[in-house]
């Protein structure tokens, strides 16, 4: 109280001081002072007691008339009074305050007085936004803007902000006012939370201003497109921050949805190209739905609807005059169209395709038949909505059905025909059977429609404010259809284009030429080999690249092509028990040999290899089974930042958990009941929790008690990897469950089946918040059928013949499913994309076995004496580039998946483990990259899992770098924590010694000498204390059993160093290091557990791997003469190797390059002869691949297995490895150059000094390079995605200098990736001066 | 250096080393002639004798040979001693050949591949040059090669 009391004390002594007459300033000042103070502890509580009013009229008063200080001082009470208590704000307007605030701004003849009236009207701007929008607040104080500190430019813009927060488009004239202060500030200002809120001012005037078209032409002479595009263009989008963009888009997605001058404006600064490029961007390397999105929403708003009712008409008109009268702008939107219709195709959230198809309907109503024609011929229109019409998404079918409706009216003849070629037709007619029968079901129940989310409304969601029904009535779709049947269609051609029965045909024929082919001996028929190469010729390349995707599925071409491959097995629903296993397995890698061949030759150079058009095909053929893969989504929007991919994510929340109500099933007696609810994890399956449930319901009898306890060992010994099955784990399940009367399969979690079954019959599914709190309905029984497939007996002969398999090929997984004609796993044969599945994953296997194959079908030809020579052996063929098998749909869908926090959760749908498992290759790098940083959690070995930022720091000696990297890992085990080093006497610290200490123990481990890679003994005599040479890559060296030490080299040493590469390899991957080590292609095969043969010597080893191969070949002739029955009679002659006999090489069965390794005991006396030949070979190869290095390659596994499992790794292929652990080969092209690189502290792009910098980067070579690189980051080379993913961004800044410039030198701080250059007065000194201190800073952190 | 104890290792090399030194011996090449230098049986010097078609006619080449420990699987290091001018050997004596690098085969000796380098002398593969300039010499001015190659012959390959 008596706090209260002194201060009404107070008040009443200010109030006395400010309202008489003659008070001089300084009196006045000191009261106002006084009021300030009190005002500025006082709390809320004082509103009720503090007589504000008594001042409310007097306090803008002063600010206005005031001498001296005191407008300073009136002006900080009002601010204090607004600030503590807002609702005063409106008190004080009433007595002209924000007019006295403004003027006094506008005089600006004091900074102090002019902060403090910013303050005051920040705080009231709050309160009235509309008065002082209307008394012009936004303009005064923006045209001051550059007086201001950084701190109070902020005020500024937050006083902008909430003056236009939401304003009435009465008071848009006013809101016009701040535009140009915004503009300018646009093009002034660098900073970039400035840009973000002065583009978010700007979206706001728009937003406030889109029901005028008046106004928003006045937006546009004011400069707004201007501005934001200059803003944008020249790859200026990509530096801007998310806000900033999605500012920038919704403000010209305002301004063209109701300015035709905008939008004529937009198309003159090239606005599609510009799109373009983003969207490219945005869908193929840094996937993003959202921003997608975004773009197809501007481009829908360029291009109006037609028959849109009324109000907009006039617009429209004006629109399409800008459009159609303008020729110029006709290529613009063909290639828009193009890339819409890819968007579109391969987009895996149906409201960004659904608003693709509108913008495509508005293109097609607007523009001319010969347009249109031509995007048909380039894009192929129909085959994009044949695509679209096999969905089940009833809204894009609707647009859809639009579209082929609007172009048969454009030119009937012409899409009619394109129609029946790609399958429209065929489509339409499949819909409107569909939905008759859907209708004829629909009077007997209700068919229940709202389980499709509505999405007639995305794209108009600026203007249409009140809910209307969803525009697609139950039986609009089927009417549509008839329509299109009945009137367009139907008087169509009566010519009706007989090609599917012709390319049918082509096909079984040349199946049976082939199958003709194969079997016999080729020497019997040579003239049907010749007539079959020019036949299949034609086919594949004339033929199968005019055939459209709806005629090759439509004539089951690819069903007979499977067919073949797989020697008639994959006809074969039941796999016949092959009695003759290896004679099937013969035949099929034949069939396999002589396809490649024909589907990688060209006839000439510049056409297209037939597998390239076949895999584009299938692909195309893959994406029209949308459905097929389901994306779940959760229902709120929450999406993950891009950029932060948690590797080492761990959930500290409560997992999220699914409730299961288990019930027995009626008539199940050998189960108990389960009473409870049983929760399970999202990624739970059927088969995973059946351990945990099964001895809760089994009843005791002796037989299954003992079942029981199996089952609980099983559990606990298969412990943690309950997330991830195997790849091939299928165990015969004891249980079966069902949801709703539908059984379960094992391997789909329970979430997604019956989720699926909630939306029967969609593929978009949101999950509904009520979901997740019922209890969902399970019933389970006993599995009865306790059959084991025959496959699986099938796999085990297989499996038992791939140890006396000598090929690689016949051992990888495509190669088994092409023999049993069937995909691994449960998968539905049934479904529409099996068929492509099992194709691509064929054709894949036999992209990556060209060689191989090839080289298989040159041995059979030389040893039959087709080939003479051994020089003849030649490879000719080479494969198709892998990212052709890359589907843009599935990548998207499961991006999408990905970014959804489901999937944090721990939910995977079914579809895309399997996937991931077994066809890798169809999904991008950058997807599979994310899907293994998402999952890696699960394979962590050990159980704690440390967050994103916790390290562990190590101390290291730089002169004895591999012993310790050797102890500090075993140290560090399988703790997933960062590791950090500092080297002990040097004084950097951080990111900088950490990464150079990766690139120094991956320099450590390739010194010569150390017995770990091949070629490190051949070359003493060069090298002392060097490295291996390897210019093919590292391959382990291979050591013989018998030996423990050789040359001094400890056998144990070389397999401890692979365990320190081991250990290396994974924690540069959980860490995102980057290692110098150049190993093989072979090596990274057999870190991904493939297998290697002779054919893969050569690649590390050419010299080597073409005698043996060579060898090998003699011996294959040398078998094919002693079975021929004509002998011929100079057998010696031609089974001398290139006419030198076999003893004169003078070889002893000892590795070649390593006498100390014996291939046989006493192999030092043995000599190779014609006799031995095979057995030399089989052991050479043997040594080289696999006995000589397992030890060595079971240690590096162990290194890596004792921090992540393996198996993780295994979606990579060989390539993308290298590329994970070593960055990108190239440092940097040139136009990247000042893309990537920071000027700031005195530098900018135009500075002299930054202009010859650039210069001499662009000059260096590989070698300069990497030196640069080590000097300034660390390692000699880039993270994945090169300087773009540098972080931090390298920056160079201006060194001060205070001797002569000349002497001095550049100087870095490697973790922040700063290099201090100072201004040399020359390009030549400058040059002199980096390449001194980059020589003189390897190796040290002194110079930092 | 290859001294005694770790020659004897490379036995399989050394074998090989040994018959086609005896093989040599027995059936000399014309125009060539080579054997070890010393002890060491994995370095060897050669004398070429210029072909008489050529302008290297009448000059007397030294070559030296070092034959890797994986021999015959990796082909043996050959160089020129005495300065050549031509477009495949380059002022090191380093000599672009085929056979010794890509296309070198187990099959091939020696001697073979002494008589190759014989007649790459004879012609030139200006097409793929080691040294540039001498095969644009080659190319355009046939005469001022063959003239500059016969002098070249005189000062460093005679006497």
């Amino acid at each position: 109280m008596d706090d209260v009391e002194s201060e009404l004390g107070m008040v009443n002594y200010v109030m006395a001081a400010l309202t008489e007459e003659n008070t001089d300033a300084a009196e006045q000042v000191a009261a106002l002072a006084t009021l300030c103070d009190v005002l500025a502890v006082s709390e809320d509580g004082l509103s009720g007691v503090f007589p504000i009013s008594e001042f409310v009229a007097h306090l803008p008063r002063l600010v206005a008339t005031g001498e001296g200080d005191v407008p300073i001082f009136a002006a900080r009470a009002i601010a204090e009074a607004c600030e503590g208590v807002p609702l005063w704000a409106k008190n004080f307007t009433r007595f002209g305050a924000v007019e006295a605030l403004r003027d006094r701004l506008v005089a600006i003849d004091d900074i102090e007085l002019a902060e403090e009236c910013l303050r005051a009207l920040n705080a009231i701007s709050h309160e009235c936004p509309a008065l002082c929008l209307r008394l012009g607040v936004a303009a005064v104080v923006l045209q001051f803007f550059h007086f201001f500190s950084t701190s109070k430019q902020k005020v500024v813009l937050r006083i902008v902000d909430n003056v236009l927060n939401n304003y009435r488009t009465e008071d848009a004239p006013k809101a016009m006012e701040a535009v140009p202060g915004l503009c300018n500030l646009l093009q002034s200002s660098a900073d970039k939370t400035i840009l973000a809120s002065v583009v978010s001012c700007l979206e706001m005037v728009s937003a406030g201003a889109s029901g005028s078209a008046k106004h928003m032409n006045m937006l546009c002479e004011l400069n707004a497109v201007d501005t934001m595009m200059k803003l944008v263009k020249n790859n200026g989008w990509k530096n801007l921050s998310d806000d900033t963009l999605s500012g920038i888009f919704g403000l010209l997605t305002n301004l063209a949805s109701v300015s035709e001058r905008a939008m004529e404006s937009l198309f003159e600064f090239n606005i599609f190209d510009l799109l373009k490029q983003m969207i490219t961007y945005y869908t193929l390397s840094h996937w993003d739905s959202n921003k997608v999105q975004m773009l197809v929403g501007l481009i829908y708003h360029l291009v109006p609807p037609c028959q849109n009712s009324d109000h907009q008409n006039q617009l429209i008109i004006a629109k399409k005059q800008v459009i159609i009268e303008q020729s110029r702008y006709t290529e613009q939107l063909a290639s828009i169209l193009t890339l819409i219709i890819q968007v579109a195709k391969s987009v895996g959230r149906s409201s960004i395709c659904y608003s693709c198809v509108v913008f495509i309907k508005n293109i097609v109503e607007l523009t001319t038949p010969d347009f249109l024609m031509e995007v048909q011929k380039t894009a192929n229109l129909a085959s994009f909505l044949a695509c679209l019409l096999a969905r089940k998404n009833r809204h894009v079918i609707f647009q859809t059905l639009d579209v082929s409706k609007a172009l048969l009216k454009k030119h009937h003849q012409f899409f009619i025909e394109a129609f029946i070629k790609e399958g429209v037709k065929h489509a339409v007619d499949t819909i409107q059977a569909r939905e008759k029968d859907a209708k004829s079901i629909h009077k007997k129940k209700r068919r229940n429609n709202l389980q499709e989310i509505c999405l007639c409304f995305d794209l108009d969601s600026v203007t249409s404010s009140t809910y209307e029904a969803c525009r697609i009535e139950n039986m609009a779709i089927l009417k549509l259809a008839e329509e299109i049947n009945k009137n367009l269609l139907a008087k169509g051609s009566t010519r009706s284009p007989n090609v599917i029965g012709y390319v049918s045909k082509s096909i079984r024929y040349l199946s049976a030429l082939l199958n003709g082919h194969a079997m016999g001996p080729p020497a019997e028929n040579q003239n049907l080999g010749k007539q079959l190469s020019e036949f299949s010729r034609q086919l594949l390349s004339d033929e199968l690249s005019s055939t459209s995707t709806f005629e090759l599925v439509q004539s089951e071409s690819i069903k007979h092509l499977a067919g073949y491959l797989s020697n008639g097995a994959y006809f074969n629903s039941k796999v016949k028990n092959c009695q003759d296993l290896t004679g099937q397995l013969t035949e099929v890698q034949n069939r396999l040999q002589k396809f490649a061949y024909l589907a990688l030759t060209v006839e000439n150079e510049s056409s297209e290899k037939p597998l390239g058009i076949l895999v584009e095909k299938l692909i195309d053929a893959l994406h029209t089974c949308y459905d097929s893969f389901p994306v779940i989504l959760d229902d709120e929007q929450c999406t993950r930042d891009n950029a932060m991919i948690p590797l080492r994510h761990s959930s500290t929340e409560e997992p999220a958990l699914l409730y299961l109500k288990l019930s027995r099933s009626s008539g199940e007696m050998g189960l108990k009941d389960y009473d409870d609810v049983f929760p399970v994890y999202l990624y739970s399956t059927p088969e995973s929790v059946e351990d945990d449930l099964f001895p809760d319901i089994c009843i005791r009898t002796d037989r299954d008690s003992a079942a029981c306890k199996e089952t609980t060992q099983e559990a606990s010994g298969s412990g943690k990897s309950d997330g991830f099955r195997d790849g091939d784990g299928h165990r015969s399940s004891k249980l079966t469950h069902s949801y709703k009367g539908r059984e379960l399969q094992p391997s789909v979690p329970f979430l997604e089946s019956i989720l699926l079954s909630m939306h029967e019959g969609q593929s978009d599914i949101k999950v509904d918040p009520s979901f997740w709190d019922k209890e969902h309905k399970i019933v389970y029984r006993r599995n009865k059928s306790k059959k084991i497939s025959p496959h699986s007996s099938y796999h085990a002969q297989l499996s038992c013949m791939h140890e006396k398999l000598e090929m690689a090929l016949l051992k990888d997984p495509f190669f088994s499913t092409t023999l049993t004609g069937k995909l691994p796993g449960d998968l539905d044969e049934s479904d529409p994309s099996y068929n492509f599945l099992f194709m691509l994953k064929v054709l894949e296997g036999l992209n990556r076995f060209p060689y191989h194959l090839s080289m298989c079908e040159n041995i059979y030809k030389f040893a039959e004496g087709y080939i003479q020579d051994l020089d003849g052996l030649k490879v000719t063929i080479s494969p198709i580039p892998r990212h052709q098998f890359v589907s843009s749909l599935l990548t998207n869908k499961l991006e999408l998946q990905m970014q959804d926090t489901l999937f944090e959760d721990g939910f995977i749908p079914s579809w895309g483990v399997y996937l991931v498992e077994n066809c890798p290759f169809l999904l991008s790098f950058e997807a599979r990259w994310k899907y293994f940083c998402l999952t890696l959690r699960y394979s962590f070995m050990s159980g704690e899992v440390s967050g994103p930022s916790e390290t562990e720091k190590y101390r290291v000696l730089r002169s004895n770098i591999l012993e310790e990297a050797e102890s500090m890992m075993n140290k560090h085990g399988s703790d997933t924590r960062m590791i950090e080093v500092e080297f002990i006497e040097e004084m950097g610290t951080g990111r900088g010694p950490t990464v150079e200490f990766y690139s120094t123990v991956s320099h450590g481990l390739q010194r010569a000498g150390l017995g770990m890679w091949r070629g490190d003994n051949t070359r003493q005599e060069e090298c002392e204390a060097s490295f291996v040479h390897a210019p093919f890559g590292l391959f382990p060296q291979p050591w013989t059993s018998a030996k423990t030490s050789s040359q001094g080299i400890s056998f144990s040493d070389v397999l401890q160093k692979f365990k320190l590469l081991g250990h290396l390899v994974a924690r540069a991957i959980l860490d995102g290091r980057i290692l110098d080590i150049p190993l093989s292609k072979a090596f990274y095969k057999v870190m991904l557990e493939q297998e290697l043969d002779i054919y893969d010597i050569p690649s590390f080893d050419p010299t080597l791997g073409k005698a043996v191969i060579e060898f090998h070949a003699l011996v294959k002739r040398k078998k094919f003469l002693e079975t021929s029955l004509e002998r011929t009679s100079n057998l010696a002659a031609d089974l001398s190797y290139k006419n030198v006999s076999l003893e004169d090489l003078c070889l002893d069965f000892t590795l070649p390059g390593n006498p100390e390794y014996e291939l046989v005991p006493g192999g030092s006396e043995k000599m190779v002869t014609l006799d031995t030949l095979e057995e030399y070979v089989s052991s050479v190869a043997d040594a080289t691949l696999s006995s000589g290095i397992s030890k060595q390659i079971e240690a590096f596994k162990s290194g890596i297995d004792e921090v992540f499992d393996l198996k993780a790794l295994q979606m990579f292929s060989e390539d993308e490895m290298e590329r994970i652990l070593c960055g990108e080969q190239d440092a940097w092209t040139s136009y990247k150059l000042e893309d990537h690189i920071d000027f700031e502290h005195g530098y900018d792009v135009n500075s002299p000094s930054v202009i010859n910098f650039l210069e001499i980067l662009r000059e260096f070579g590989r070698e300069d390079q990497r030196a640069f690189l080590q000097f300034t980051t660390g390692a000699p080379q880039l993270p994945l995605g090169g300087l773009a993913s540098l972080h931090p961004r390298l920056t160079v800044v201006r060194k001060q200098c205070d001797g002569k410039v000349d002497d001095e030198l550049p100087s870095v701080s490697t973790c922040r990736h700063f290099i201090k250059l100072p201004p040399y007065s020359s390009k030549e000194i400058m040059r002199q001066k980096l390449k001194y201190a980059l020589a003189e800073g390897l190796d040290s952190f002194h110079l930092s | 250096m290859y001294m005694e104890g770790s020659g004897k290792k490379e036995v399989m090399a050394l074998r090989r080393i040994i018959k086609e030194l005896k093989d040599m011996q027995r059936d000399p090449p014309t125009s060539c002639s080579a054997g070890p230098v010393s002890d060491d049986m994995f370095h060897w010097q050669a004398t070429i004798m210029g072909p008489s078609d050529s302008p290297y006619s009448g000059g007397v080449f030294l070559v030296t040979i070092h034959f890797p420990p994986d021999y015959p699987f990796k082909p043996p290091k050959v160089a020129f001693k005495t300065k050549v001018f031509h477009p495949n050997i380059n002022s090191n004596g380093n000599i672009c050949l085929d056979i010794l690098k890509d296309q070198w085969s187990p099959a091939l000796t020696i001697s073979k591949v002494l008589l190759s380098i014989c007649s790459l002398l004879t012609d030139p593969n200006p097409d793929d040059p080691l040294v540039p300039e001498i095969a644009h010499m080659c190319k355009s001015d046939r005469f001022r090669y063959e003239s500059t190659a016969r002098s070249w012959t005189q000062k460093y390959a005679m006497g």
